[in-house]
């Protein structure tokens, strides 16, 4: 693992770009709620759009990251892989509990109903419960060698898993909607649309970065404070 | 007199804007607060 000294730098690094980030979120809420124009439609609650898209997109990121970072582990064995899988993984499930509180609020006033079992939701949940498991397993495994290589066999699960998730509104028949931005055809929305939804995308991204940071910086300092404890420094 | 074109009513539903705003805000900052607060947990050792 790394030194307690690099591990609390990373952690303070970390908290210092978490700050940008929460900055960035404000400002996208003001710029959502006041200068975004209310859709037709769907009337102000279609302004959900601009926290849970950027969420999911935050969410999907981390799992593609947590499984990346499980392959290279079971090639390279390398401890440090493991922990920073095991942070992303973590900041995706806060992620994707925001995704999947936020969704059915908007789905309540547009659909009529809080959730139903179709094919983006149900794999959607399937993704989210996966990697609750994920988390739950690195606390119930006490040998961190096969912590580490179960856990790296549930990422490169959850890694095969995303890009279902994001093709199941092409393949099944479904009363999500179909993305609007990342599409061959390019973004359909208004210009102050995507504006506010890109912003809240790169607020969410800064936010995950500033996340896994701390969360890998603070990983490495229980590291050392173990070692220190069992006399291993 | 003959109303011409499509009239959309747009609904009155900012309460649930409101309400995801606030639950998305409290789990990102009580995370960042958890975080914060882990890493004093180690400032002094």
């Amino acid at each position: 693992m790394i030194t307690r000294e690099r591990a609390r730098a990373l952690a303070n690094r970390g908290l210092v770009v978490v700050v940008l980030g929460l900055a960035g979120l404000a400002a996208v809420y003001v710029r959502a709620v006041v200068y975004t124009p209310v859709e037709r439609v769907q009337g102000p609650a279609q302004k959900i759009f601009y926290v849970h898209v950027p969420a999911a997109w935050a969410a999907l990121m981390a799992f593609v990251f947590t499984g990346l970072l499980s392959i290279l582990y079971l090639w390279l064995r390398d401890r440090r892989l493991d922990a920073a899988a095991a942070a992303s993984a973590e900041v995706g499930v806060v992620f994707s509990t925001v995704m999947i509180t936020t969704g059915p609020i908007w789905g309540k006033t547009v659909w009529g109903t809080w959730w139903t079992w179709d094919a983006r939701l149900t794999f959607t949940l399937l993704l989210f419960l996966m990697f609750v498991g994920y988390l739950m397993m690195r606390g119930a495994v006490v040998d961190h060698d096969m912590r580490a290589r179960f856990s790296a066999v549930f990422g490169v699960m959850g890694l095969v898993l995303v890009p279902f998730v994001h093709l199941t509104v092409y393949w099944f028949r479904t009363l999500h909607p179909q993305p609007v931005v990342l599409k061959p055809t390019g973004p359909t929305l208004p210009a102050s649309m995507l504006i506010t939804l890109l912003s809240s995308v790169a607020a969410f991204t800064v936010l995950y970065f500033g996340f896994v940071t701390t969360r890998y910086g603070l990983m490495g300092l229980e590291d050392a404070r173990q070692r220190e404890l069992h006399g291993d420094a | 007199m003959r109303a011409s074109g499509s009239c959309t009513v747009t609904p009155d539903n900012g309460s649930f804007m409101v309400a995801a705003y606030v639950i998305a805000a409290v789990i990102v900052v009580g995370y960042a607060t958890i975080l914060f607060l882990s890493s004093r947990k180690y400032r002094d050792r």
